[in-house]
């Protein structure tokens, strides 16, 4: 066998690979990292232009609203979708050496990490334009972070761990997540009259006489992914009172590290056979 | 004393439907589709002592790299046990896992990370990897502007300048021009002196006999016998 990956040469790989996974995508292109920034602005301008005047009224700083909302779905769809290239764009370490495979799938969440660290730094400026008031309740959006990389990624292995040996699987997420994404609350309001929790209790009682209406509404209500841009909104632009509570914050926490527990799990028992459904 | 791998009945099959991609329908459709089934290794058992060189010979197809990765750690076999006591520096495929867009030093630091290396001790033989393979003039270019010999004896170079207690190579004989195959037959010598093992695959079976102690022969996923030979000179 190799060497023992210890946890601290596991870091090392991991930062190591992520940092130059992120140079080597935009080395040789003449904008570079620029690019980066290209889908989201345009899905951005797009959006504010063709929704804004509809949901301004109904949305404070919709501008905002809709910029976070956007770098956070780019966050997820590029993770997800990059945890199944992964596999493709390191056949050769992957065939030929013997290593903790998942390190991979953890080089991945930095480098879309990095990215998405540069989009929240941009969206961090436009909030001091717009006088968004800082708070210390504002801090907890490094708690959002965490939830954000274990949700992306726990997805992102269950998805790769089954990519290879199902070719379908990259074609079929990337028509999911374009359902998906207008069943997220991108670029509408969240509708949320109690606390997210307490509103989870209700479901079964929602679920008696179910319409497709109120499947759709139930789906875009607790689906994680509108959860957690919903905490986002709420720990960034919306008044400090309105921050995620601690119990909710913990509450979701767990639900989104049981995700990447799951995802965990299966893609180390998966990995041992990558090297033959090549 | 101990063996340093020791493997005892491994048998490994490889299945694929006819249409060598797999969909989500087939999981429905199996049942009418014709399977390809080939039976790869059968009940293999062997040892290699510490310090001793094994070739294992073969014609194309008779499994040998499907039985250097199973004792690499990177392909598990449908039935038996493999005890590899000791690190394991491999070289399979005529390449050692580098990236096309990668300059050749970002490649051999990656190469010894994933090998459990730290920064030190990579950036301590990286020069002497690239003097190796004689790839100094392109050391900063990604690999993708190497031709392909230089590929070639820059992966041979990496696998055998990475300290390990066992190595196990892949047609490493078969690298580079007749220049660097001595070169490489004198690096694979001082290795031997050192005490490590190694099992070395090929199809030539003058080339193994060069450097091993002991050539296996592998025919149709299966050992048939073994011959005791002496280095002999090239």
């Amino acid at each position: 066998m190799s060497r023992p990956f210890t946890i601290a040469h596991s870091l090392r790989v991991i930062l190591a690979m992520g940092w130059s996974d992120f140079v080597l995508k935009y080395r040789g292109s003449f904008f570079g990292y620029l690019w980066s920034l290209a889908a989201p602005l345009v899905k951005f301008l797009v959006i504010l232009y063709v929704f804004g005047p509809f949901m301004r009224d109904a949305i404070p700083d919709y501008p905002l609203y809709l910029f976070l909302g956007i770098i956070l779905w780019e966050h997820f769809t590029h993770t997800t979708m990059g945890c199944m290239t992964m596999l493709h764009d390191k056949k050769s370490i992957i065939q030929k050496l013997r290593f903790p495979r998942i390190l991979l799938i953890f080089s991945v969440g930095w480098t879309n990490f990095i990215i998405f660290l540069t989009h929240f730094c941009i969206f961090l400026f436009f909030a001091l334009v717009l006088d968004i008031t800082f708070t210390w309740t504002r801090f907890s959006m490094l708690l959002i972070f965490v939830q954000m990389t274990l949700l992306a990624l726990g997805v992102g292995m269950m998805l790769s761990s089954f990519s290879l040996r199902f070719k379908d699987i990259p074609h079929l997420w990337s028509v999911m997540t374009q359902i998906l994404f207008w069943l997220t609350p991108i670029m509408y309001p969240y509708s949320a009259d109690r606390p997210f929790f307490e509103a989870l209790l209700q479901v079964p009682g929602l679920m008696r006489d179910i319409s497709w209406v109120r499947f759709l509404d139930i789906f875009v209500r607790f689906q994680p992914l509108s959860v957690l841009i919903h905490d986002a909104r709420r720990a960034m632009i919306f008044s400090p009172s309105q921050a995620p509570s601690a119990l909710h914050a913990l509450g979701f926490t767990i639900l989104c590290l049981l995700l990447f527990s799951i995802g965990v799990l299966i893609f180390i028992r998966r990995s041992q056979s990558f090297l033959q459904e090549y | 004393m101990e063996p340093v791998i020791s493997c005892t009945g491994i048998s490994k099959s490889f299945q694929r439907t006819l249409v060598p991609i797999s969909f989500l329908q087939d999981r429905f459709l199996h049942p009418l589709r014709g399977a390809w089934r080939v039976q790869a290794l059968k009940d293999i058992t062997f040892a290699v002592e510490k310090g001793e060189w094994v070739g294992l010979y073969g014609p194309n197809g008779c499994g040998k790299t499907t039985l250097l990765r199973i004792l690499a750690g990177l392909m598990q076999p449908d039935s038996g046990s493999v005890d590899v006591r000791g690190t394991i520096s491999s070289y399979f495929d005529f390449s050692a896992g580098f990236h096309d867009e990668r300059s050749a030093v970002e490649n051999l630091y990656f190469h010894g990370l994933f090998r459990g290396m730290s920064s030190q001790e990579i950036r301590s033989i990286i020069d002497d990897i690239i003097a190796f393979a004689g790839v100094e003039s392109h050391q900063d270019l990604p690999v993708k502007c190497f031709s392909t010999g230089m590929k070639l004896r820059l992966g041979f170079a990496a696998a055998t300048h990475m300290k390990a207690d066992v190595y196990l190579m892949d047609e490493v004989l078969a690298v580079g021009d007749r220049a660097f195959q001595i070169q490489c037959l004198e690096k694979l010598t001082a290795m031997k002196a050192t005490g490590a093992s190694a099992l070395l695959v090929s199809h030539n079976l003058q080339h193994l006999k060069r450097v091993c102690d002991r050539v296996l022969y592998l025919e149709e996923g299966a050992l048939t016998h073994e011959e005791c030979v002496h280095a002999v000179a090239h």
